[in-house]
């Protein structure tokens, strides 16, 4: 650290505040006028939906952010106290519809955690080999979107390439693209069609090369770091305190998967067995838990998702893939609160029944909306400037948020 | 820990507030008209001692529960006189989870706000008191989230009353 030196242009005071290893010199502006409250929203391009944040600045600093939400809100929780246990399920798809293959998989656990039934395991291997591949479609989404959030168009087209097959791959195996209620309550809805499982493991092969070019067109890029690094940092125990989960948690260097650490379905085998390893922020490019580093978390985790499919196309048998569900489902009476990891952080869904036909409560506890609830204790003292970095960095759907 | 332990170490503690555990159940064979309990077992906690129990739960090393994952509401039936507040922790480093239920009287649901505790019962708790007319002592933003500032009554509410219009616009 140098001696601080200042330089007055008019109104604004650059204040230098440090050397870098180059040579380079940063400045910290001190560019301050008047309150002025911005509307950000609802229909910004970088909310990622229909979300509005009140942003309060002085000059070209952010002093206050409140988020503002409900423009999405659909009342799915009352809708699944209203339709059947099995009707429920097409509801799920559209809260974080950039991930309904996890949607599926996180409320036909709460059901059949009140059910004492037994899973095949088939259907195991083809639901986590589903909620995988949605993992890696949902982050290619945050790559390609936070690249042009900040400004590079480029990167987003390279994701959406990859995802279209993704997605292909989906249609080839329950006819949707994008709302599959696909994961059953006991078991998936239909088995794989002959040579989905070879495409998929082709998909495996591609993907791990075009990664690398991810890593090196955006992730590395020398810009898209300075736009990153150093913002919006979450120390631990602010993540912890806000209940963040999930990439942002552990991009704040917080070792925890729900995956690894609480397995569910046949991810305990393959933690067992190192298959996989959890993606935590170092802090490499700047400080621990900034944007760069929750980036960096998202990035990677995709080659994890990959050697987690790897994993289940070596070990998949043949057999059945629903166990013995009946039509009209009658659920014991009992609760449940059970968490899987979502894309975003953990997805909860806690069920209450009474015996009946219906549920008497379906709470959805949405990733999106604690993550989002961060932003009001990180933006302010943040620049204008990187607000959208930094909104862009949580990566929430706002149908999810709102429900 | 499993639940045993935890609920173990809670007596151990003479945790503040424990009234005792919930466990699930197969149904009693000689009983025909019992279906039992399944699920997840759960404690049952004083509403009026909730924070200091949540605050036990976060500091006490061997719970360690540093995570508020889950905060939410229950009405289970219309004609039932209590609500039910679910807060779900978990433990980061200790890698187990923790359901705890409190019961509130329908008539005047009130209950101390667990902001202070973890900041993440802060929107919870906005949603909860929205949906079913809780009114959370001390909450740092008492204001709706998701539903408009002048929305009548509580939507989560069993006995709720669909409205027919909301500002001129036809619900029907």
């Amino acid at each position: 650290m140098s001696e601080a030196t200042t330089q007055q242009h008019g109104n604004i005071t650059l204040r230098e505040e440090r050397v870098l290893p180059s040579g380079e010199r940063e400045f910290m502006l001190d560019v301050r006028t008047s309150d002025l409250e911005v509307n950000m929203g609802p229909q910004h391009p970088a909310t990622h939906g229909v979300m509005r944040i009140l942003i309060r600045t002085d000059g070209e600093l952010v002093t206050g952010a409140q988020p503002h939400l409900g423009y999405l809100h659909r009342c799915a929780e009352k809708i699944g106290e209203n339709v059947e246990w099995l009707q429920y399920l097409p509801y799920t798809d559209r809260y974080d519809y950039l991930a309904a293959m996890n949607n599926n998989l996180g409320y036909s656990m709460a059901v059949e955690a009140l059910m004492p039934m037994e899973i095949p395991r088939r259907a195991e291997m083809i639901r986590v080999i589903c909620a995988e591949l949605n993992r890696i479609g949902s982050h290619l989404i945050m790559f390609g979107t936070y690249g042009m959030d900040l400004g590079a168009f480029t990167p987003f087209l390279y994701a959406f390439r990859e995802r279209e097959w993704m997605m292909a791959l989906f249609e080839k195996i329950c006819g949707a693209r994008l709302t599959y209620s696909y994961i059953r309550i006991g078991g998936v809805f239909n088995d794989a069609p002959p040579g989905w499982l070879q495409e998929v493991e082709h998909f495996c092969d591609v993907f791990e090369e075009k990664h690398k070019e991810y890593v090196d067109l955006l992730m590395l890029n020398h810009i898209f770091v300075k736009r990153t690094a150093h913002v919006g940092v979450i120390r631990p125990d602010l993540g912890l305190d806000f209940g963040l989960t999930g990439p942002m948690l552990r991009a704040s260097g917080i070792d925890f998967d729900l995956r690894r650490d609480m397995p569910y379905s046949v991810y305990g085998e393959m933690a067992a067995e190192g298959a996989f390893r959890v993606v935590t922020g170092r802090g490499e490019k700047g400080t621990l838990g900034d944007c760069w580093d929750r980036f960096y978390v998202r990035v990677m985790e995709m080659i994890e998702s990959i050697k987690i499919v790897r994993w289940c196309l070596a070990n998949i048998e043949d057999g059945p893939v629903i166990g013995d569900v009946p039509k009209v489902l009658k659920v014991p009476p009992g609760e449940a609160y059970v968490g899987i990891e979502n894309p975003r952080g953990e997805l909860g869904h806690y069920v209450v029944s009474d015996g009946g036909k219906v549920a008497k409560r379906c709470r959805v506890r949405g990733p999106s909306f604690c993550n989002l609830a961060v932003l009001e204790a990180i933006m302010p003292g943040t620049l204008l400037a990187d607000s959208i970095a930094i909104i862009g960095s949580t990566d929430v759907v706002i149908g999810e948020t709102d429900r | 820990m499993d639940f045993k332990g935890i609920h173990d170490r809670l007596r151990a503690l003479s945790a503040p507030g424990l009234i005792g555990a919930d466990e699930p159940r197969r149904p009693d064979p000689a009983d025909k008209k019992d279906k039992g309990r399944y699920g997840v077992a759960f404690v049952r906690v004083e509403a009026a001692r909730i924070v200091e129990f949540l605050t036990l739960c976060r500091d006490d090393e061997r719970l360690a529960f540093d995570l508020l994952v889950d905060l939410t509401a229950t009405d289970p039936a219309a004609d039932d006189e209590n609500l039910w507040v679910g807060y779900q922790l978990l433990s980061t480093t200790q890698h187990q989870r923790l359901a705890i239920k409190v019961t509130l009287p329908k008539a005047e649901p009130a209950i101390e706000s667990a902001a202070a505790v973890h900041r993440a019962a802060q929107w919870h708790e906005r949603e909860c008191a929205e949906m079913f007319g809780i009114t959370f002592l001390n909450h740092p933003d008492p204001r709706n989230i998701l539903l408009p500032d002048d929305w009548v009554g509580h939507p989560l509410r069993k006995d709720y009353v669909f409205p027919k219009e909301y500002r001129g616009i036809s619900c029907e």
